[in-house]
């Protein structure tokens, strides 16, 4: 990795606009990715995390808007820059009549060369089967195919669109720790994802997008402040409970002994704590989800709470 | 796939018996849904060009004189084996005519339809994952192997009314054509049976595919030799092939139905192997397993990929081109004991040689096949890139002019070794069976100078896919319509054939050699496939 590159930037994308006929799959999208840094890149189904990363791979050119991606321009350098970065898909298509174990070595070759130590400690790690013909693999295996791939390239820059869509939770923990290690490495990878867990386990930034704009990016801190935890409990005390949670919870409704609140994750110790008080007869509290969050981001009473964009 | 039904009661909500069948009405509303617009168009242009080729043969032989001399032409050995088995000869009617130079070439498109339909509604549903679906829901096992074949069976019967409906309008004998147009859905059945016994056994539906082209492609061949070795069905070979059934119809001339009953026979039995078959295989493989492959991979690049990829291919189109290179080299000396025999030949064509008129036609012929497969490696790109392969490479440094034009490259250089290695053999061969070798330079300089013409189909193929890639089967329609002109242009309309590159280049060995259009073609197809890589470039890559 070039020095002067550490300290920049290693994806800045503004302003991007891109249409496929009267869709508007991009719609003013900015990102920024500093190098080195994990960065989470959330979204719902369709909100254009795919065609973000087509645009950056010089696959599809934006009709608006600036892109730089590890100093170059993705579409004009794109030979030059893939020689940087990796790129796992969400749905890996392999060449039917190819073993997994040649696609591997065919995509190392065309990169210029894969590290045979570091393939061999990813293929026993993913427990991969590499002598399976393409067409053979169910998803999970194809996906550890792209995975091993990319993964034992020696790049700067490691770019993956919901990279574990088919994996089980084994090989999830297993790309977590993966992934983590590429970044002890000083990799900077871009992770675009669907499930807000494995992102918070990973990324140190986040951005999120819907539509094709960017609602949201910043640190995962800032992030968190912004989720919270559903909880429905049942109380002997519902009213005196009611009083004493006023200040320290948001949405609290009351029904029938029943008291619902979305609580800050900071304030969740001091609000459990209160709880017993008033007679605590049952307890739900679920984590917020991605849909939470951005359900959040269109209600006008949330605005305020917004991180200010970088 | 055999399920193994369970003893327990069927919930009361189920409403009817199930079967092995349930669910066939459906399904094959969809397979039909899905099929509509490819069999209206299958039906329109296999009906429209027999019309045609009908209307343009009664112009040009209207006369008893005319069509005498005609019959004299088509019972060479080489005609034969690209025409019919000879019913009428003697007394040579538009309608005897039409049954024996026209029919098979209507045969042999509808029987591509067929096999190509059997094999996407039987193998490349279990492939998408598509069968999966389906099958978990209360769908006999049976029912999608039934709506496939009937969607392919009604499919090929839509082609054969709508013709029966075109020749109608023409002065042919109606019960001669549906004669005809029987014939032709008959021998269409049997290769769909063939293709569905091949859909069991393939490991893949890309692979059940080529082997009921093949199954084609050996009927072909088997009523070719049967042919010229016995006019009018004589011969055991032509009774091996189920071309060979539809052709001893004999329609307008004996109007025989029987032959019919074997075909019909031969579909049944076949689609009973099929369903035989079906049983006894899971779900998304063939009978014929695959052996696993290496754990490290040798290939360097694009091109060695798209030679792993496209190997299978090429060798077998190569061998189809080469093996009809020798066939018609192997026929050379029947076809000049042909002419000598035959002195009205140099009145009816004055000073041509007509045995270098039809080598030039074969030599086009062989060019066709060239094309052919040309495009169907274009079109393997285009899969490539739609099923984002072509992305998985085009994210590694690799440049999109490189990665397009290895596959361009390769296409054209086997297009032009498969040529130049037919016309070799069909030289050589033509030189044996003659006993002159002096005929050697002549065919390999006949099938060479069709490789300008097979670049020009290649460059609209690589345009297509540059400028504008969801249109791609617009390729194909280019390519029918480039077949068509080069085999049956004589008998069109004038200017019917001026799209087509094979109009302008000369026709070795009859004709003199010419550079201009061989030049010409040449940089035609150079400008195409720079324009379709320069396009290629510039656009967004398919999802």
């Amino acid at each position: 990795m070039a020095p002067e590159q550490r300290f920049d930037d290693a994806i800045i994308a503004s302003e991007l606009v891109k249409t496929f006929g009267p869709k508007r799959a991009l719609d003013g999208f900015d990102l920024r990715v500093a190098t080195g840094e994990v960065h989470g890149f959330l979204g719902p189904n369709g909100a254009g995390k795919s065609t973000t990363i087509r645009v950056l791979l010089g696959l599809i050119r934006a009709d608006e808007g600036e892109v730089s991606l590890l100093g170059g321009d993705p579409w004009r350098d794109a030979v030059a820059l893939h020689r940087r970065l990796a790129y796992v898909p969400g749905d890996v298509t392999l060449w039917p009549t190819l073993s997994g174990g040649e696609s591997i070595d065919l995509l190392g070759r065309l990169r210029g060369g894969l590290d045979p130590r570091r393939r061999a400690d990813l293929v026993e790690r993913f427990e991969l089967d590499t002598t399976v013909k393409g067409r053979a693999y169910s998803k999970g295996n194809r996906q550890k195919v792209a995975l091993v791939a990319a993964l034992a390239a020696d790049v700067e820059l490691l770019l993956m669109d919901e990279p574990t869509s088919g994996l089980d939770p084994l090989m999830e923990a297993l790309f977590q720790e993966v992934v983590r290690e590429a970044a002890g490495d000083g990799r900077t990878v871009l992770l675009s994802s669907h499930i807000l867990a494995e992102v918070e386990a990973l990324a140190q930034r986040v951005t999120i997008i819907r539509a094709g704009r960017t609602v949201q990016t910043g640190t995962l801190a800032e992030l968190r402040s912004l989720t919270r935890t559903t909880v429905q409990v049942g109380l002997r005390d519902a009213d005196g409970a009611r009083a004493a949670l006023a200040e320290r919870v948001h949405d609290l409704r009351s029904d029938d002994g029943h008291l619902t609140f979305d609580v800050e994750a900071t304030a969740l110790d001091e609000v459990l704590a209160a709880l017993p008080a008033h007679g605590v007869t049952s307890l739900v509290a679920h984590p917020p989800t991605l849909e939470d969050l951005f359900l959040r981001q269109y209600s006008d009473e949330l605005d305020a709470l917004q991180v200010p964009e970088r | 796939m055999t399920t193994t039904p369970t003893p327990t009661p069927a919930p009361a909500s189920t409403r009817g018996p199930t079967s092995a069948l349930t669910g066939t009405g459906p399904l094959l509303r969809l397979a039909l849904r899905a099929d509509r617009w490819r069999i209206v168009v299958w039906a329109l242009a296999v009906a429209w060009l027999t019309v045609v080729s009908v209307q343009s043969y009664d112009d040009l032989f209207g006369t008893p004189e005319l069509l005498a001399s005609r019959a004299t032409l088509i019972s060479s050995p080489a005609a034969t084996a690209m025409a019919g088995p000879g019913y009428g000869l003697d007394d040579y009617t538009l309608g005897a005519l039409v049954a024996n130079e026209l029919a098979l070439w209507v045969m042999i498109p509808v029987a591509i339809m067929a096999v190509l339909a059997v094999t996407r509604h039987l193998r490349q549903p279990e492939e998408d994952g598509r069968l999966e679906l389906v099958r978990s829901a209360p769908v006999g096992a049976a029912a999608p192997v039934v709506a496939g074949l009937l969607a392919a069976a009604v499919g090929v019967l839509a082609v054969g009314a709508t013709t029966f409906v075109g020749l109608l309008t023409t002065d042919l004998d109606p019960a001669g054509s549906a004669l005809m147009c029987a014939s032709v859905v008959v021998v269409a059945l049997v290769l769909a049976g063939a293709s569905a016994v091949a859909s069991q056994l393939a490991g893949h539906a890309r692979a059940a595919s080529s082997l009921g082209m093949a199954a084609i492609g050996v009927a072909f061949v088997l009523r070719a030799v049967g042919d010229v070795r016995g006019p009018q069905s004589t011969s055991v070979w032509t009774w091996l092939s189920p071309f060979g059934w539809s052709q001893a119809t004999a329609p307008y001339t004996e109007n025989r139905w029987w032959p019919l009953a074997i075909g019909l026979v031969a579909t049944t039995v076949s689609v009973a192997v099929a369903f035989a078959l079906a049983g006894r295989r899971d779900l998304g493989r063939g009978l014929l397993h695959e052996r696993p492959g290496r754990a490290t991979g040798r290939l360097r690049g694009v091109v060695g990929l798209t030679w792993r990829r496209q190997r299978t291919s090429i060798l077998s189109w190569a061998a189809a081109v080469v093996l009809c290179g020798a066939l018609v080299g192997l026929l050379a000396d029947a076809i000049t004991d042909f002419v000598a025999d035959q002195p009205t030949f140099d009145e009816l064509f004055g000073a041509g040689d007509p045995t270098a008129s039809a080598f030039a036609l074969y030599s086009v012929f062989l060019g066709v096949l060239a094309f052919a497969y040309a495009t169907t490696a274009v079109g393997a790109v285009h899969a490539e890139e739609v099923s984002g392969r072509g992305a998985t490479l085009l994210a590694l440094p690799v440049q999109r002019t490189r990665w397009l034009g290895a596959q361009v490259g390769l296409a054209a250089v086997a297009a032009a070794v498969m040529l130049l290695v037919a016309g070799l053999v069909m030289g050589l061969t033509a030189a044996a069976s003659l006993g002159d070798t002096s005929r050697i330079a002549p065919l390999v300089g006949a099938a060479a100078v069709t490789i300008p013409g097979v670049l020009c189909v290649l460059g609209v193929a690589v345009l297509v896919l540059g400028l504008v890639p969801r249109a791609f089967v617009v390729v194909w329609a280019y390519v029918a319509y480039v077949g068509v002109m080069a085999m049956f242009g004589d008998i069109l309309p004038d200017g019917a054939d001026a799209g087509s590159p094979f109009t302008y280049l000369p026709a070795l060995p009859a004709d003199p050699m010419s550079w201009p259009p061989v030049v010409a073609c040449t940089l035609v197809a150079l400008v195409a496939v720079a324009l379709g890589l320069a396009a290629f470039r510039r656009r967004d890559l398919q999802a």
